[in-house]
């Protein structure tokens, strides 16, 4: 991997009063690369995940987009630099249509200044068929939509544009098994693609047949962080419990190596 | 059932999803058949209630009503509330006499109250999105200050000899067609199309096309439907919900122009509980108080039957008293609806 990062995060802050959400937090993502993010409820894996999209603004460290500082005061400014977010909320407006919601905040609009419906409904119709060839109530409310339906909406949306950092925050929660399976080949799609991606997820599973790397993080602070090869999930489910890795880890690990 | 909706969608509902459409079609022609039965009522009732003379007073006291009212629609999609419409339109009135008395010629003068209106609009938004006050108090702060404004400037008195020019507004029609009879005094052959219900018409085009077409529609609905998804999506909530308070407040200063013509007087005390006739109709009309749904056309029924109902029982001789229960149950009545629609 000696190519340069997409994003740096440097000494990432972040306090709610007396409550320290984030704290110190650096994490790098390198093109082509998944990044497992993982820790307890409360770890504060969303606040750094928003931070980096630009919806949260973060009390100290530094954001480096191709080796360049950027400050994000809002969520265009991230989507900008091509960092698309899945959020864990889907952060979906409930009364809208699917084509609606795919182009929030970035309607296609005609000659005039009008919203181009068509145009939105033609490319919602071909990018959601892609990730699931049922889906054809596009004009339905998305709040009559099945969970699965909706999650796919929101990949939808990340993917659609042109991304390069992808962030998706328990992307799988909501989903079933073959949806669930739908999108861990897409992030190896997209992983090959060359973007960078970060998974937020609580399933092990997933983490280790997706993941190039983990980083855990615990009360706000990052635990560890390492190459997936060089932990168990035992491993890392001791960094997620106990904020530490096992006693005979390193001593593992050096024997591995030396085989 | 599903050709009553593609009805809908071919009346260009675009953008806003079928199965909600299909909702608000039901309640649209609930809405309509109220608004006959109602005609119907009041006509058998009172033999003067379809005379060209009261289809007229109608039409100005909807006027006035459905202007409110479409401002009122858009602040209610995003999710809040302009309690202070009744007073703006009094205080932009107000600063509209002024003006004309100052010596400004009708027109620019008619555009100082507008702009009044926009500027207390403006500040609703500001104190909302900046101060984070919740609207319904926030609104309800400026329902105070823009009346005591109105009854400060004016010494409480109303303001007279404003001049023929003035009146036009809201006594004229467009093709009115006179006669003068040998005594001398004029009879009305035709009587025309009274400019407040052109105006109305305008303005409800413009809003229904502001909310369906343009990106600021959509964002408004994405703002009152999810205000957090919205953000998150990259809509600017503040923006949004700015524009629709400073255009609530826009369209109080013009109707506030329409009343005032019309008494060809400036009243500071003009215009009190209006804010709950055009509330009342956004809701009848299929608004939701809790966000992200609502028409201008139905809130152009909503006034309708609002002004008819309001016309109606005093022709009939009910007294303003009852009217004034009338029309409280009704509120209360459109809003359990509204709430009976979120339970779906
Ligand atoms: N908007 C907020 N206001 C106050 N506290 C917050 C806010 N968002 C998150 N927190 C707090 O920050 C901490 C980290 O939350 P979060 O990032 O959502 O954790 P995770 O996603 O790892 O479960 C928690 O203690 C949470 O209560
Ligand atoms: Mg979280």
């Amino acid at each position: 991997m000696n190519q340069s990062p997409l994003v740096e995060m440097i000494d990432i802050e972040k306090h709610f009063g007396g409550v320290r959400a984030v704290e110190k937090v650096s994490i790098d993502l390198y093109p082509g690369e998944v990044v497992g993010v993982l820790g307890h409820n409360g770890a504060g894996k969303s606040c750094l995940m928003k931070i980096l999209a630009g919806a949260m603004q973060p009390n100290g460290g530094e954001i480096r987009v191709g080796g360049r500082t950027i400050e994000f005061q809002e969520p265009n400014d991230a989507r900008a630099v091509g960092i698309e977010t899945i959020y864990q909320t889907l952060a979906l407006a409930d009364h809208l249509d699917a084509p609606a919601n795919l182009f929030l905040g970035r309607e296609l609009k005609t000659r005039f200044g009008n919203l181009d419906e068509p145009r939105m409904l033609e490319a919602a119709r071909k990018v959601l068929a892609r990730l699931n060839p049922n889906f054809t109530n596009l004009r339905d409310p998305v709040s009559s939509l099945s969970g699965g339906q909706r999650q796919v909406i929101a990949i939808a949306r990340a993917i659609y544009f042109d991304t390069k950092i992808l962030i998706m925050d328990e992307p799988t929660a909501a989903l079933g098994p073959s949806e669930t399976k739908m999108v861990a080949d897409l992030t190896l799609k997209l992983r090959d693609e060359g973007l960078g991606i970060l998974l937020v997820s609580h399933d092990m599973h997933d983490v280790f047949d997706l993941c190039d790397r983990v980083v855990v993080m615990n009360k706000g602070r990052v635990v560890g962080s390492h190459a997936i090869d060089e932990v168990t999930k035992d491993d890392v489910l001791s960094l997620i419990i106990k904020g530490e890795l096992p006693a005979d880890w390193s001593a593992r690990n050096l024997l591995e190596r030396a085989e | 059932m599903p050709e009553a909706w593609r009805i809908t969608r071919i009346g260009g509902r675009a953008g806003l999803p079928d199965a909600q459409a299909s909702f608000l079609y039901m309640q649209r022609l609930s809405a309509i058949l109220t608004l006959f039965l109602l005609i119907l009522g009041f006509s058998l009732a009172s033999p003067h209630f379809l005379s060209v003379n009261n289809t007229l007073t109608v039409l100005l006291q909807t006027s006035v009503i459905g202007l409110l009212g479409i401002g009122l629609t858009m602040v209610i999609i995003t999710g809040g509330i302009d309690l202070s419409v009744g007073s703006v339109l009094a205080l932009s009135g107000v600063m509209s006499a002024l003006a004309v008395r100052s010596g400004i010629p009708v027109v620019p003068a008619m555009s100082v109250g507008v702009l009044t209106g926009a500027a207390c609009g403006g500040f609703n938004g500001i104190v909302i999105t900046k101060l984070r006050i919740p609207p319904f108090v926030a609104t309800l702060g400026m329902m105070l200050i823009a009346r005591g404004l109105a009854l400060q400037i004016t010494g409480a008195a109303p303001i007279s000899g404003l001049g023929r020019a003035f009146g036009q507004l809201g006594n004229g029609a467009l093709f009115r067609i006179t006669e003068t009879q040998p005594n001398g005094f004029p009879t009305v052959i035709f009587p025309g199309i009274p400019y407040p219900a052109i105006l109305l018409l305008i303005v409800a085009i413009g809003a229904a096309y502001l909310l369906r077409r343009r990106q600021i529609g959509r964002h408004i609905y994405a703002t009152g439907s999810n205000e957090e998804a919205a953000r998150l999506s990259g809509v600017r909530t503040d923006r949004t919900k700015l524009y629709a308070y400073t255009m609530s407040g826009a369209l109080a200063g013009l109707s506030g122009n329409v009343l005032m013509s019309r008494l060809v007087t400036a009243q500071p005390s003009e215009g009190v509980m209006y804010e709950l006739d055009a509330i009342a109709a956004a809701v009848i009309g299929g608004a939701s108080l809790s966000g992200g749904v609502g028409t201008i056309s139905g809130t152009m029924i909503g006034a309708f039957i609002i002004g008819i109902l309001r016309n109606g029982l005093n022709m009939s001789g009910v007294s303003a008293f009852i009217q004034q229960i009338v029309i409280g149950f009704v509120v209360i009545g459109a809003v359990w609806i509204d709430q009976m629609r979120n339970r779906n």
